[in-house]
C-alpha cells in the first residue's frame, strides 16, 4: 500500500471511528441514530447502524450468576482465612485443580506464555493451613491425656 | 463515574499539571484489594459484559459460563497483581481495571478455544432467543436480521471480530480495545474500519 492509500485508509478509519463514538453515544440517549460525517463510507455507516442495534449485549442466567458469585465469596473468604486465628501455619497444596494458578500473570498475551504454563491456569492446587490445625490437635491430645490420667488417679482423701 | 485529579504528567515537557482521570473502578478495585470480599461489586458490574464477550467468541452458553467463571476466579485471585494505568487519553469514565479483566477474558477465551479446538464458525444459537421476547410476525424479520449480522461478524478473523464485538457490546472506547488486544489505537481503528466494510460487503451478499 503506498503511503496516500494508507493516509486515506487512516483517515477512513478516525471517520468511523467518531462516527461510532456518536453512534454508541446515541444509543444511550436511546437515539435511533447519529450525524454522521458527510464523507463516511454510506455502507461502514450502514453496517454500523446494523451492528449497533443487532449486537446486544447478552447476560448469563440468574442460576449462573448466584452460583458464580458463591463460589467467589467461599474463595474470597479462603483468601482472607490466613489474618485469621492459626494463620501461623504454613500453607501446603492439595487437591482440587480448580483455581487459577497464581504464578502466571492472567492478564498476559498467551502467545507470550509457555503453554504448559499456561495450561496450570486450569489446576492449582487450593493452599489449605496445616500448621495451626497441628498445634490445635496437639492441644486436645494433651488435654484428653492429662483428664485420662487425673480419672486414673484414686480420689485423694482429706486427712482432717 | 470518573473521578477528575490534577496529576503532573511529564513535568519536563509540560510544566503545569494536566487534569486526568482516575480509573472509574478504583474506589472498588482499593476496596477488593483489602477485603476479597468486596470484590463481588466487580463481579457484579462486569459480569453481563464478559459473559457476553465469551458468549460472541465462544457461540454457545455452556461455553461461555465456564469461561466467565475462569476469568473472575482468575481476576480474584491476581487482583494483587493489577496496578491502575489510568491515563487522560483514555478519555472520559475508562477504566484500566475493565482493560485488564478483559485481558484475562481474552486469555480464557483463547485456553477454552484450545481446549475444544473448534471455532465459532456457526451462527449463534441465541439468535431466537434475543429477537423472540413475544413473538409477533414483525419480529421474525428482526430475528433474521439479528442472525444475520452475527453470521458476518462471527465469520470475520479474529481481532477484527472482537474489536467489534468489545465496540458494539461492551462499548469500549479505542484506546480500551487497544489495551485488550495489546494493539496501537490507530491500528485498532483500522481493524474496526476494515471489520465494518467487511461485514457490510457480507450482508450485501446476503442481500439483508
Amino acid at each position: 500500500m503506498t503511503f496516500a492509500g494508507r493516509d486515506a485508509l487512516e483517515v477512513d478509519a478516525l471517520r468511523t471511528d467518531r462516527y461510532l463514538e456518536s453512534l454508541l453515544a446515541a444509543h444511550e440517549r436511546r437515539a435511533a441514530d447519529a450525524p454522521a460525517d458527510p464523507d463516511l463510507d454510506p455502507s461502514v455507516r450502514d453496517a454500523a447502524t446494523r451492528l449497533g442495534r443487532d449486537l446486544v449485549r447478552l447476560h448469563p442466567s440468574f442460576r449462573f450468576e448466584e452460583r458464580l458469585a458463591a463460589r467467589l465469596a467461599q474463595v474470597a473468604a479462603s483468601m482472607r482465612l490466613p489474618a485469621a486465628a492459626g494463620a501461623e501455619g504454613v500453607t501446603i497444596g492439595l487437591l482440587p485443580p480448580a483455581l487459577p494458578d497464581a504464578d502466571v500473570d492472567p492478564a498476559r498475551d498467551p502467545d507470550d506464555v509457555d503453554l504448559e504454563v499456561q495450561a496450570g491456569l486450569q489446576a492449582i492446587p487450593r493452599p489449605i493451613l496445616i500448621g495451626g490445625a497441628l498445634t490445635s490437635a496437639a492441644l486436645s491430645i494433651a488435654g484428653a491425656a492429662w483428664v485420662a490420667w487425673r480419672r486414673s488417679r484414686p480420689p485423694q482423701t482429706r486427712l482432717d | 463515574m470518573a473521578r477528575p485529579v490534577l496529576r503532573r504528567v511529564g513535568a519536563a515537557e509540560e510544566p503545569r499539571p494536566r487534569v486526568a482521570h482516575l480509573d472509574r473502578d478504583r474506589r472498588l478495585v482499593e476496596a477488593a484489594q483489602r477485603d476479597p470480599a468486596r470484590f463481588e461489586a466487580l463481579y457484579r458490574r462486569y459480569l453481563a459484559q464478559v459473559y457476553s464477550y465469551a458468549y460472541y467468541e465462544l457461540g454457545n452458553h455452556h461455553d461461555a459460563e465456564d469461561a466467565t467463571e475462569r476469568t473472575f476466579l482468575s481476576a480474584l485471585t491476581n487482583l494483587h497483581r493489577f496496578e491502575e494505568r489510568a491515563q487522560p487519553a483514555d478519555g472520559e469514565g475508562a477504566s484500566t481495571f475493565r482493560v485488564w479483566l478483559f485481558r484475562i477474558a481474552r486469555n480464557a477465551v483463547a485456553n477454552q478455544r484450545r481446549a475444544e479446538r473448534r471455532h465459532p464458525t456457526a451462527p449463534l444459537e441465541a439468535a431466537p432467543l434475543i429477537a423472540d421476547p413475544l413473538d409477533v410476525e414483525g419480529r421474525v424479520q428482526a430475528r433474521d436480521e439479528a442472525a444475520a449480522a452475527w453470521r458476518a461478524v462471527g465469520r470475520l478473523p479474529g481481532d477484527r471480530r472482537r474489536a467489534l464485538v468489545l465496540r458494539f457490546v461492551d462499548e469500549m472506547s479505542t484506546a480500551e480495545i487497544a489495551g485488550v488486544l495489546g494493539r496501537s489505537e490507530g491500528a485498532v481503528r483500522v481493524l474496526i474500519h476494515r471489520a465494518l466494510r467487511a461485514v457490510a460487503r457480507q450482508l450485501r451478499e446476503e442481500g439483508s
